[in-house]
């Protein structure tokens, strides 16, 4: 009896490890780190693209994580093996973030300033739109309504088309807010990498910047695919909201030259 | 004497069967929650059917005698008499049900958008058979002709499901261009078409082997691609190009453009003839769906129906 129950737990034994193994062999594991105020909804949309990102990664044998840091931390703090930074921090902060890690993609999440942009950091993403391409986005929404007083906004939580509502649902489903300009940019920045490496399971952060910079189609649910700018500035469109409802999406249609999301916003760097 | 009889009460069934399909062309209208009746003889819409809130994917039962429509914000499936035209019951069907195939056996698989998650229903009893968790925003299904297979396609996570069937597990995880919407399979169920919205792509994939064999670009930027099926001949498959406006037409085999056939706006729901001589498109911004002849892959009729038209089905 007792001998039989030993051989039945060596069994079960073998089995689990065998199966340890043979998942331990495939699974590629990689972390983000965040910096920034760990009550920003930045953050929130960080997290909740890590959750998506594991509900992908479930079916390809990839894991993702997610740390959080202060600013005050980034002195001491080993960066080595994070695949990319996400930032909501100041303009100086980001400054000195990028030129410290050159070959790792460094996600701008919160700042618009057009400096940023037009001086083409090399590692760094612009995920949240710029000044210009909002203020571009009412130009061509006022030479239709001049009355509006409408403001730009990369997202807005009473966003539907473009299975916005979906990603709107889920994530008041889980943080229980609305999600904001900020959230989104924090989602957008995850989901564009974790599809990064879904696709070419790149572990190497060189690499993978260059893969978002150069090769990247990303599915932001606002309808168009989107990519990087030179400048590194993500092409997106804007949304124009009034009395806090949704009035139109620009590039405005018969309005926008060119027709296309690169109507708003600088294009080039500055010389 | 029982050696007489079988054969005699087959063609019977058969006949009887055949006797049942009213040949009509069911069509959602998402925002007007009505179900539009046409008649395959005139091409007109002969009825409408007050449905519920935002009816989007609609089916037949095997043997054509019953109409599933989903009722997404009611989370149910209702089922309709295609010949009296008279809802008979309904049921739940979990969150947000949308798009569903039927399962040879009769069981209808459902995505539910809400909760990554396609779940199957026996439309008979209203019972959850099974729940299979996939990838974000599940959305087109398809099964193969010979019910072995179910293809579910997760919109945000980018990937073909392949599941095998009765028993929903998940086989094969294919991932492929941004927002994959619809697909469809092959009579021998070994190779299977999906459309890919964002990347503006369709794809052809081995069933078997869970691998891309080709990817071809539905061309123009505007072209989202929806919808997707094919010809009985299985030598072109036709896609729905969304906001270009037009049904593209593709060679199955090498995924090359032949022709773009022009027809209402927004154009997202496709239904071909069991003949394969029609195909029914929806129009969703036109409110009309448009009837291509598809030997000459032309429009030979608009026909007006419902706001915002999604599913489309021929109960032939």
């Amino acid at each position: 009896m007792l001998k039989k129950n030993i051989i039945r737990i060596l069994a079960s034994i073998s089995v689990v490890l065998l199966m340890t193994n043979t998942t331990f062999a495939e699974v590629i594991e990689v972390s983000f780190v965040y910096v920034g105020k760990s009550d920003h909804s930045a953050l929130l949309g960080a997290q909740q693209g890590i959750e998506e990102a594991n509900l992908q990664g479930q079916f390809l044998n990839q894991k993702y994580n997610l740390e959080v840091i202060s600013p005050s931390d980034i002195a001491t703090f080993d960066f080595s093996n994070y695949i990319a930074v996400l930032t909501a921090v100041d303009i100086d902060t980001f400054t000195l973030l990028s030129e410290k890690l050159p070959n790792v993609p460094v996600f701008n999440l919160t700042i618009d300033d057009d400096n940023l942009r037009t001086s083409c950091i090399k590692n760094a993403l612009n995920v949240i739109p710029s000044k210009q391409m909002k203020q571009d986005a009412i130009k061509q929404w006022l030479k239709k309504t001049p009355e509006s007083h409408a403001t730009a906004h990369a997202w807005h939580p009473d966003f539907v088309k473009f299975a916005a509502r979906d990603l709107n649902k889920r994530f008041k489903k889980t943080h229980n807010v609305e999600m904001d300009d900020f959230s989104w940019a924090g989602w957008a920045a995850v989901k564009m990498t974790s599809d990064t490496v879904a696709r070419t399971n790149f572990t190497d952060q060189t690499k993978i910047l260059d893969y978002l910079k150069t090769k990247l189609l990303f599915d932001g649910q606002k309808g168009s695919d989107m990519n990087f700018r030179e400048t590194g500035q993500l092409r997106q469109p804007i949304l124009l909201v009034e009395d806090k409802k949704i009035v139109a999406e620009a590039p405005i249609r018969g309005i926008a030259k060119p027709p296309t999301l690169d109507s708003l916003g600088a294009l080039s760097c500055k010389k | 004497m029982k050696l007489y009889l079988a054969p005699l009460l087959l063609l019977f069934t058969f006949n009887a069967t055949a006797a049942e399909l009213t040949g009509r062309i069911f069509v959602t209208n998402e925002r007007s929650n009505t179900v539009s009746v046409i008649s395959s003889s005139t091409l007109d819409v002969e009825a409408t059917i007050d449905i519920g809130e935002r009816p989007r994917g609609i089916g037949l039962s095997p043997d054509g005698s019953e109409l599933y429509v989903a009722v997404s914000e009611e989370n149910k499936i209702k089922v309709v008499d295609p010949s009296s035209l008279k809802i008979l019951r309904e049921f739940d069907a979990g969150s947000d049900p949308e798009t569903f195939a039927v399962h040879p056996n009769g069981n209808i698989y459902i995505s539910n958008e809400d909760d990554a998650k396609a779940s199957v229903f026996n439309p008979k009893t209203g019972e959850q058979v099974a729940a299979i968790q996939v990838g974000l925003e599940p959305e087109g299904v398809a099964i193969s002709p010979d019910g072995k297979r179910v293809i579910v396609t997760s919109e945000s996570t980018n990937m073909l499901h392949v599941i095998k069937a009765p028993e929903n597990i998940i086989e094969s995880n294919i991932l492929v261009g941004s927002r994959p919407r619809a697909a469809t399979f092959t009579q021998a169920g070994n190779i299977a078409y999906a459309t890919a919205e964002i990347s503006g792509e369709v794809v052809k994939v081995d069933v078997d082997s869970g691998k891309i064999l080709k990817i071809g670009s539905t061309g123009d930027s505007k072209s989202k691609p929806k919808d997707v099926v094919l010809s009985k001949d299985e030598s072109t498959i036709y896609v729905a190009g969304g906001r270009a406006n037009k049904v593209v037409v593709m060679d199955a085999d090498t995924l090359e453009i032949i022709k773009g056939i022009p027809v209402g706006k927004r154009v997202w729901g496709l239904a071909i003839s069991k003949d394969g001589k029609r195909i029914f498109t929806t129009d969703g911004v036109s409110g009309t769906v448009s009837v291509i002849d598809t030997e000459q892959n032309e429009v030979i009729k608009t026909i007006n129906v419902g706001e915002f038209p999604w599913g489309v089905i021929i109960n032939d």
